[in-house]
This record gives structure tokens, C-alpha cells and sequence, in this order.
């Protein structure tokens, strides 16, 4: 390093020039800040980090329709051995929510009238609609026994289940058509409430919606708050109750209110701790507040840019960002460190000669960032460029204003002085016999425990949410029968029809895994609207079999009845769509989807209820083999098996990655390059084995954190090499205290309850500790003597 | 009392089921029942664990000129269920359980109307229909709006409005009208057609014999 005045004057404009551009440019982000902290929307919608399956965007849009019918929907569950019970348990529960003002109201259930619509609607087209019993009975019954069977009821009491006159309906077909219809869902109105009975238990079902805005970051849960007071007051008034609640709205603000305490604790707690250290280390007043103006600068930016590229912030961006703060520290540490050590020299000139190293530090931080946004999770990428920009932000500041801001000296602490000092008497590998027995000692190490690592791709054990909370999801999915929204079939055609021929083909084998037990049942858009070619079998099949009827009823009885008329137009899913009647199904009609090569442009959901266990799976899925335009969408298995291929793809990306920071170290320091490669590499292998020993799976996101963390440990190594004259002893410093406030960033989001980030957190947690202890054994002999 | 029940049990059982599919949140207000003529009409009926008797049923349906005539014979039994034997014209069995409602068909063989496990609002109208067997005027109540009049010295007659806006569409009334046993039942359905039930010879018992109870399986 030379620090000699001679070039000084023509490198001071473009510096000037840099500094005031930057100042403009902090001015902006400053006041995009305002007007983003004014109306600040943070995305808690943990859909947005899963991947778009990119093949087929129907997938895609299936999902996210299927998500937005649920996404206001809170379900609560008041069971009590008797339905007495149970509604006075209801009662209460009712009025308490009514009491505490939640942001909740009552769904709107269809009503009477809407239930006679519906009927009114369908009925012209009653002679085209059978389920598939009634269909194999009415083709193989006897004449004379459906004659029989028509007179027998109507000589039996009551109605007989009758929702037309006799003679548009002669076999009572019509309301058992509606039956299965109404099998889409287990509860049924009672006493102006929905109620099933299950287990002994007799349940009030209990519908509402959130109303108002989205969560807020205030880590209120105003919703789950007033659920709880509606179950204490469901459980004074019936001792004994059971009571679930649950729905897309309670894990939300769960999570919302989770992501806030973590945000602070993560991000207050890094920068509690870069502020000790910084206090610790340097007596100045400027180096501790330059320091937090370079984080807020980063901080500021990250947020900006992400919400300017990415439209929203997803709230876990927030809690990984939250641990920038112990990286993007590190320049501005390097550089007071550097003052330190070298208190003659002018700050700028001092800058010049630490840029080359610094330039080289941030550049492997960014490639380690960017590697983090290379699987196609919009959530990763998300994080990778707040990451990104935070750190740029954080090293323009330290490199364009410090030298300018920076003035006097930075005096050395007497904390600061230990450091220095220690490195003196900090122990080296010395080129022999013991360091060779030692390095093949610790790799033997390593090898064993990686040989124990457990590799596990499955998304569930990335469920972060509180268990009570799944159960009783679980548990209401399970009572109300309720289709799964992540497994499901999606169908594509050449037209609307073509889709509905599609499908029945499908549930023509899904009905032989319901016979087989594997299933409880479908719902599918052909279930309300059938094909056209199967409304008109249907209509002649109903036509024959009636007429029949009716001659033979007449003949017996001395009547002269003939039979309604229906509708000659088929029923069309247009028709269908455009009436209330649809209210039920519409979701499950994805409509126009792009072209592609088979003609197939329009497509729609079949979705699955009651599947008896994971087992069964399989199963069902080859159902769809060899149907034309059928698909099977499982969700978690899909994004697991992404997990696992880019798991797989990032870990060679990892070794290329080594050999890529080899090839760029050995172009600036040559030989000497391996020392600066060699911390990081073991810690990458010691990592590897320290999590096998603590039992953690390995996972895209401990691969993901490895890449990091060889472009945040490569830095320590860097700052060592840069200043091996009389500067070691600072840049030691600097790596003693940026490892730490790294060390302490991600050892808090080790902390997170949300299991990516907290493997991530604890990848970095060994990592950065290995790096910080082994980058000083490698120095040069020059640096110890 | 059985008798009471029995029979505006089979109307509400069809028309209960029917009204099961929507949701419909009922305006549950209930007025207080007339008591004093509900007390009486208790007082007046004579409750006994099993009954059985013969019935002729009258039906006049919409679109049909004659009157549907069938007569038969009939079973009920509090807390298992109903047996309702149609003789003539046609022979058939229709039977009621908690769980189920079924037909018995000529070979002994059974088939399902419907179940509790398939459809879950057949055990809420076949709680209904023991609601109505166990005498519980009170409970009726909460469904039906309930006019009860004294007639003579020992007879009487009650008149069951639907309070179910989904039932209302279905069933206008139901009229039962007795003394010791339940004479009569008739049940006006919204659709225009009706129902008048005759009940004759009503023997009560303390329990089922064991030919009875396999009726019921």
C-alpha cells in the first residue's frame, strides 16, 4: 500500500462527483422511503415465495384461484355431545366476537332465495342431469320394475322427496341429483345454522370473513384475539366443548405477527451489536455514526428497490434483510480499522488503496447474494436482491462519503489495542509435518460426519406454523369434507366442451378409486354442467325410461298423464356462468389458457376430497395416464422436488463457485491465493458435518447459505492478504468485528420460526464461527513475524 | 302420542331432507306455543313405548284425477323407529331408523333411500322424526309454530306451521287431530298436492317382539 500525496489531486473530482451523485441518489430512495412508509403494504401471502410452475400456467392460475376463494375465510367448530348444547356454546361464542369488534363479519350464506334460484335455474335441464347410479340404473332396470317402484311410492307418505311434479319427475331422480351435488361439503343447515354430527359430537359450524385491510406490521392479531375470547366464552357457557377455529386468515396474521417480532429482534439486535462493537473498538464519534448512517443508506435502498422491482415486500424478506445489517458493515469496519492502523494517512488516500480489496469483497458478497436469487422462488429472489442492493448501498456509502465526512483520527480503544495485539500471538499453520497430519485429521472429521448428513427435499418440514393451529385445520378439513387445495387434477381442451368430455373421461376412473376406498369423492366443473354429448344422452335415456313409466302408471292408476316438457337447448357452461346458480362451482373454471400445440386452449379443476392417506396418492395420480389434456398437480411434491433439484443443481454451482473465487484470487494474489480460499473451505466442510452432528437435514437452503457464506468468508481472507505489512493487525480487526456482527446476525436469525431461515441462519452460524477462527491460521509468515 | 308423531314424522322426513341441501339461516324467533292447549293436548294423548294399528291413506296429487287410496298396517317403536307397511294396492315396506330410510322389498332384501354416512342431514330429519317419537312438543316448537284446540270433552287437534323458511316451501301444514290415540293426520304440501291419514285399531305394547324388531335391521 503506498500513501504517497503525488496522485492525490486527480483522482479528488471523480470521487467529488461520485460523492454529490450518490447524496442525489440517496435523496430519491429518502423520499420514496416517506411515501412508502406512509402507505407500507408488507405481502404476507406465503404463496408469493413458492415457484409459478412456469410449463403450465394454468397450474398457476388454478392455484391462486383456488387460494383466493379461502384467503378472507375464517371456519370456527363448536362441538358438543348434543346440538342444544353445542348452539348455546354457539350462542356464546357469537356474542363474544360480537362484543370484542374483531375485523370480522358473517359470511353470506345463500339463502332461501338464492337456494330456490338455483332450483328455478336448473330445472328445464332436470331430464339432462343423473348421476352416474342413476344412470347404471335407469340403462339396466327392468321396465316393469321401475313401474313397480314408481306406484310404490306413490302410495307411501309424505312427499317422497319430490322437488317437481310427479310428471316431470316420475322416479324422484331430481332430488337425489342434488344430493350428491350437496356432498361437496359436510354441513348442513339446522336451525339457521350449519351443523354435522361426527363422532358422538354434534358441531355448529360457523362461517366468517375478515373484513378492513391487510395485516398490518404492528404485530397486533386482532383476529386471533378475538377467536380466543369467543372460545372462553363458548367453553363458560358449555364446559367441555371443543372449539376449532382456522382458515388462510389466522395463519396469516400469525405469521405477520411472528415476521414483526423477529424483524425487530433480528434487525434491532444487529444493530445494537454493530453499535457496541463500533463503540468498543473506536473512540471517535464518527466512526459510530458514520457506521449507522452506511446501514440505514443500505437498508433504505434494499427496501426501495425491492418494492419498486417487485411491486410488494414479502414480510420474510424483511426478517431475512434484517440480517444485512452484520454484513453490510463489514467495508465501512475495514476502513476505521485501516484508519487505525495507519493514523498519518489522509482518509481518501487511505480509500484508494483499500478499494481494489474492498471492490473484491463485495463483489464475492453479491455473487453469493445473486447465487441465493438463481432457484426460480420468487421469495429467494426476493431476498437476494434486498441483499443485494443493501450491501451496494451499504459500500458506496462507506466508499464515496466516509473519506469526505471522516475527519481527525481514529484513536485506538483499548479493546481495539487487544485485538491488534492478538493477532501477534494468534497460532499459524506453519508448513510441515504437524499442519499436514492436522489438515488430513480435520478432513477425516468432516468426511465422517458428511457421510451421516440426511438429505430431506420435503416441503411440509418447512411448515412454520404453530402446530394447534395445523391440527385443528386438519381436523376441520377433515370434518367438513373439504377438497384439498394442493392436490387436484387440472384438465385442458379444445373448447369449454371439449374440457367437460375431458373430465368425465377422468371421473369415470376416479370413481373406481372411490370404489377402491382411496377417495371420498370430486368435485368437478361436469359435476354441475355436463358435456353436451352426455346431457343428451342423458336426455334420451331419461325420456325412454320415463315415458314408460308414466304409460305404465297411467294403465295401472286410469290416468292420462303425459310428461313435462324440458328445455331442447342443452345447459352451456356460458349460461351457467352467467347465473348465480354458479356461485359454488365457478372456481373451479380456469377459462382460457395459452394455445398450445394440441389446440388445447381452455382448461378447468377437478379437485379431490376425503383422500384416505398419502398412500393412496399415487394411485389416484395415474389416473390421469393416458388421458388426453389431464394433469395431476401435487403442489408440495412438486416444489419438494424442486427443493431437491436445485439442492443439487446449487451444490455443483457451490464447487464451481469455489474454483471461480480461486481463479479470481490467484489473479491478485498469485500464489499466495489459497490462504485467502482455504478458511472458507473448511468452514464449508465443517458446516457440512456440524449439521449432520446437530441432525439438521440437508436442504436447498443450507446449500443456499454455503454459498453465502464463500462470498462473505472470502472477504476475511482478502482483508488479510490486502494489508499483510504493518496493517495486518487492523485488518485483523476489521475481521474480528465483522465477523462477529455477522456472526451475531445470523446467529439471530437462527433464531426464526420460520424453518428456512432458521436453517439458513444456522448454516451461517457454524460457517462464519469456522472462517472467523481458521482465516488467521492461514496467513503468511511475514504477517506473524 | 306416538301416533302424533309418526305421522307428521313421515311429511317432515321428505320435506326436512329436501330443505337440507341450501343454507338458509331461519328466523328462529320462536313465540312461545299456545301451552295451555299444547298442556292439554298432552294431557289428553296417552303415551306407550311401541304402537301398532292399521292406517288408509288418502293422497290427492297435482295432475293425477283420482285419489291415490293405499292401506296397510304400521309399527312404531320410541327411540328405534318406524315400519310402515302399505298392503294394498301395492305391497311395499318403507322403514324408518335413526340412521337410515329404507325399503323393504318383497324377497326380504333392502334398499337404501338414504343413510346418515352418505347424506348428513338424513340423521338431523331422522332426529327430527324422534324428537316428534318422544313426544317433545317443546322441541317441536322450535320448528313448527304450533295451534292445539281442545275438541269435545276428549279430543283435540293441533295445527303445525313450518317456522323453516325451506320447509315453509314445501310443507304449508300439517293438521293432526285425536283423543287417546292420533285419529287423523293431514299435510298440505306447497306444491298442491295433499295427504289425509286415517289410523284404526291401535294396539299399544310395552316392547317390540323379536319378528318386530328385525324389521327395523
Amino acid at each position: 500500500m503506498s500513501l504517497d500525496d503525488a496522485s492525490r489531486p486527480q483522482r479528488r473530482l471523480p470521487w467529488q462527483v461520485a460523492a454529490w451523485a450518490w447524496l442525489a441518489f440517496c435523496v430519491v430512495v429518502a423520499v420514496h422511503q416517506f411515501t412508502f412508509w406512509r402507505g407500507v403494504h408488507f405481502d404476507t401471502d406465503v404463496m408469493a415465495l413458492l415457484p409459478q410452475d412456469e410449463q403450465a400456467p394454468e397450474v398457476g392460475r388454478a392455484t391462486r384461484q383456488l387460494a383466493d376463494q379461502v384467503t378472507r375465510q375464517v371456519v370456527v367448530m363448536i362441538g358438543a355431545p348434543d346440538w342444544a348444547s353445542a348452539q348455546k356454546a354457539a350462542d356464546a361464542w357469537q356474542g363474544a366476537i360480537d362484543a370484542a369488534h374483531a375485523p370480522l363479519k358473517w359470511s353470506a350464506l345463500a339463502g332461501p332465495g338464492s337456494l330456490r334460484d338455483t332450483l328455478a335455474f336448473y330445472a328445464p335441464y332436470r331430464d339432462r342431469l343423473l348421476t352416474p347410479a342413476q344412470r347404471m340404473q335407469l340403462e339396466h332396470a327392468r321396465p316393469g320394475a321401475l313401474v313397480q317402484s314408481a306406484l310404490a311410492a306413490l302410495s307411501q307418505p309424505g312427499g317422497g322427496f319430490r322437488l317437481a311434479d310427479w310428471n316431470a319427475d316420475p322416479l324422484a331422480l331430481w332430488p337425489q341429483w342434488w344430493l350428491a351435488r350437496a356432498s361437496d361439503t359436510r354441513a348442513r343447515p339446522r336451525d339457521g345454522r350449519l351443523a354435522l354430527s361426527d363422532g358422538g359430537l354434534e358441531w355448529a359450524v360457523l362461517l366468517q370473513e375478515t373484513t378492513g385491510a391487510a395485516f398490518s406490521m404492528s404485530g397486533d392479531e386482532p383476529v386471533s384475539g378475538a377467536l380466543d375470547r369467543g372460545r372462553a366464552a363458548a367453553l363458560a357457557a358449555v364446559p367441555g366443548a371443543k372449539v376449532l377455529a382456522g382458515g388462510v386468515p389466522l395463519f396469516a396474521e400469525h405469521a405477520a405477527a411472528r415476521a414483526h417480532l423477529e424483524v425487530n429482534t433480528i434487525g434491532w439486535g444487529s444493530v445494537a451489536g454493530v453499535l457496541v462493537l463500533v463503540f468498543l473498538a473506536f473512540r471517535s464519534l464518527w466512526p459510530r455514526l458514520l457506521m449507522a448512517v452506511s446501514l440505514l443508506v443500505g437498508v433504505a435502498m434494499a427496501l426501495s428497490v425491492t418494492s419498486w422491482v417487485f411491486g410488494h415486500v414479502h414480510l420474510l424478506t424483511t426478517v431475512f434483510g434484517a440480517s444485512l445489517v452484520g454484513c453490510a458493515e463489514d467495508y465501512g469496519l475495514y476502513y476505521f480499522a485501516s484508519r487505525q492502523g495507519a493514523p498519518g494517512a489522509p482518509p481518501l488516500k487511505l480509500m484508494g488503496a483499500l478499494l481494489p480489496g474492498l471492490a473484491l469483497a463485495l463483489l464475492t458478497s453479491v455473487l453469493g447474494y445473486v447465487a441465493l436469487g438463481l432457484p426460480p422462488f420468487p421469495g429467494l429472489r426476493q431476498m437476494a436482491l434486498f441483499s443485494v442492493v443493501g450491501i451496494v448501498g451499504a459500500f458506496m456509502t462507506t466508499v464515496v462519503w466516509f473519506p469526505w465526512i471522516d475527519r481527525g483520527s481514529v484513536r485506538a480503544t483499548r479493546f481495539s489495542a487487544w485485538i491488534v495485539d492478538s493477532f501477534q500471538r494468534y497460532p499459524r499453520f506453519a508448513a510441515g509435518r504437524g499442519a499436514w497430519i492436522v489438515h488430513v485429521a480435520l478432513l477425516a472429521a468432516c468426511g465422517l460426519g458428511i457421510a451421516q448428513l440426511r438429505v430431506d427435499d420435503d416441503l411440509r418440514q418447512l411448515q412454520g406454523s404453530p402446530k394447534p393451529l395445523i391440527d385443528a385445520q386438519r381436523e376441520i378439513g377433515r370434518l367438513l369434507g373439504l377438497a384439498s387445495p394442493s392436490q387436484f387434477f387440472v384438465v385442458r381442451g379444445t373448447g369449454a366442451d371439449d374440457v367437460l368430455q375431458r373430465e368425465e373421461a377422468l371421473k369415470a376412473r376416479l370413481d373406481a378409486r372411490i370404489a377402491a376406498g382411496e377417495l371420498a369423492g370430486y368435485r368437478a366443473l361436469s359435476d354441475w354442467v355436463p358435456s353436451q354429448s352426455r346431457q343428451s344422452a342423458d336426455a334420451a335415456l331419461t325420456r325412454r325410461v320415463e315415458d314408460g313409466v308414466i304409460a305404465g302408471v297411467d294403465q295401472v292408476l286410469g290416468e292420462a298423464q303425459s310428461r313435462a316438457a324440458f328445455d331442447t337447448a342443452p345447459l352451456t357452461l356460458d349460461k351457467w356462468l352467467a347465473s348465480l346458480a354458479s356461485t359454488a362451482g365457478r372456481a373451479l373454471w380456469i377459462g382460457a389458457v395459452p394455445r398450445q400445440d394440441d389446440g388445447t386452449a381452455f382448461a378447468s379443476v377437478v379437485m379431490l376430497r376425503g383422500v384416505r392417506d398419502l398412500a393412496a396418492l399415487p394411485d389416484i395420480a395415474r389416473s390421469a395416464d393416458g388421458l388426453p389434456g389431464v394433469r395431476w398437480v401435487d403442489q408440495v411434491q412438486s416444489v419438494s422436488a424442486l427443493l431437491g433439484r436445485y439442492r443439487h443443481m446449487m451444490g455443483l454451482l457451490l464447487v464451481g463457485g469455489h474454483a471461480a473465487v480461486m481463479l479470481a484470487l490467484a489473479w491478485r494474489y498469485g500464489r499466495r491465493a489459497w490462504r485467502a480460499w482455504m478458511p472458507t473451505a473448511m468452514a464449508t466442510a465443517g458446516t457440512l458435518a456440524l449439521l449432520a452432528f446437530v441432525g439438521q437435514p440437508l436442504q436447498l437452503f443450507n446449500v443456499l447459505a454455503l454459498a453465502l457464506l464463500l462470498g462473505i468468508g472470502i472477504d476475511y481472507g482478502i482483508f488479510l492478504l490486502e494489508r499483510e505489512d504493518a496493517g495486518a493487525g487492523s485488518a485483523w480487526l476489521s475481521v474480528v468485528l465483522g465477523a462477529a456482527s455477522t456472526w451475531l446476525s445470523f446467529g439471530l436469525l437462527a433464531l426464526s420460526s420460520t424453518p428456512a431461515l432458521r436453517s439458513f441462519g444456522l448454516t451461517l452460524l457454524f460457517g462464519i464461527l469456522i472462517v472467523g477462527v481458521a482465516a488467521p491460521l492461514y496467513r503468511p509468515r511475514t504477517l506473524s513475524s | 302420542m306416538s301416533r302424533v308423531v309418526r305421522a307428521v314424522a313421515l311429511a317432515a322426513l321428505s320435506l326436512a331432507a329436501m330443505a337440507s341441501f341450501g343454507a338458509a339461516p331461519a328466523s328462529a324467533a320462536a313465540s312461545a306455543p299456545a301451552v295451555d292447549a299444547v298442556k292439554l293436548v298432552r294431557e289428553r294423548l296417552k303415551l306407550s313405548p311401541v304402537l301398532k294399528g292399521d292406517f288408509e291413506q288418502v293422497k290427492t296429487l297435482k295432475g293425477f284425477k283420482n285419489a291415490l287410496v293405499s292401506r296397510g298396517e304400521f309399527l312404531v317403536a320410541r327411540g328405534q323407529g318406524v315400519w310402515w307397511h302399505t298392503q294394498q294396492p301395492f305391497e311395499s315396506a318403507l322403514v324408518v331408523t335413526r340412521t337410515r330410510l329404507f325399503t323393504r322389498n318383497p324377497d326380504g332384501s333392502t334398499s337404501n333411500l338414504a343413510d346418515a354416512q352418505a347424506e348428513p342431514g338424513v340423521r338431523q330429519v331422522n332426529e327430527l322424526i324422534f324428537s316428534l317419537l318422544a313426544a317433545d312438543l317443546d322441541a317441536l316448537a322450535d320448528k313448527f309454530t304450533i295451534a292445539a284446540q281442545p275438541v269435545g270433552a276428549a279430543g283435540w287437534s293441533l295445527v303445525l306451521t313450518p317456522r323453516d323458511a325451506n320447509v315453509a316451501r314445501f310443507l304449508v301444514r300439517a293438521t293432526l287431530a285425536g283423543e287417546r290415540d292420533v285419529q287423523s293426520v293431514r299435510i298440505e304440501e306447497a306444491r298442491g298436492d295433499a295427504t289425509q291419514i286415517r289410523f284404526s285399531h291401535q294396539v299399544p305394547a310395552a316392547a317390540l317382539g323379536t319378528d318386530e324388531a328385525a324389521r327395523f335391521q
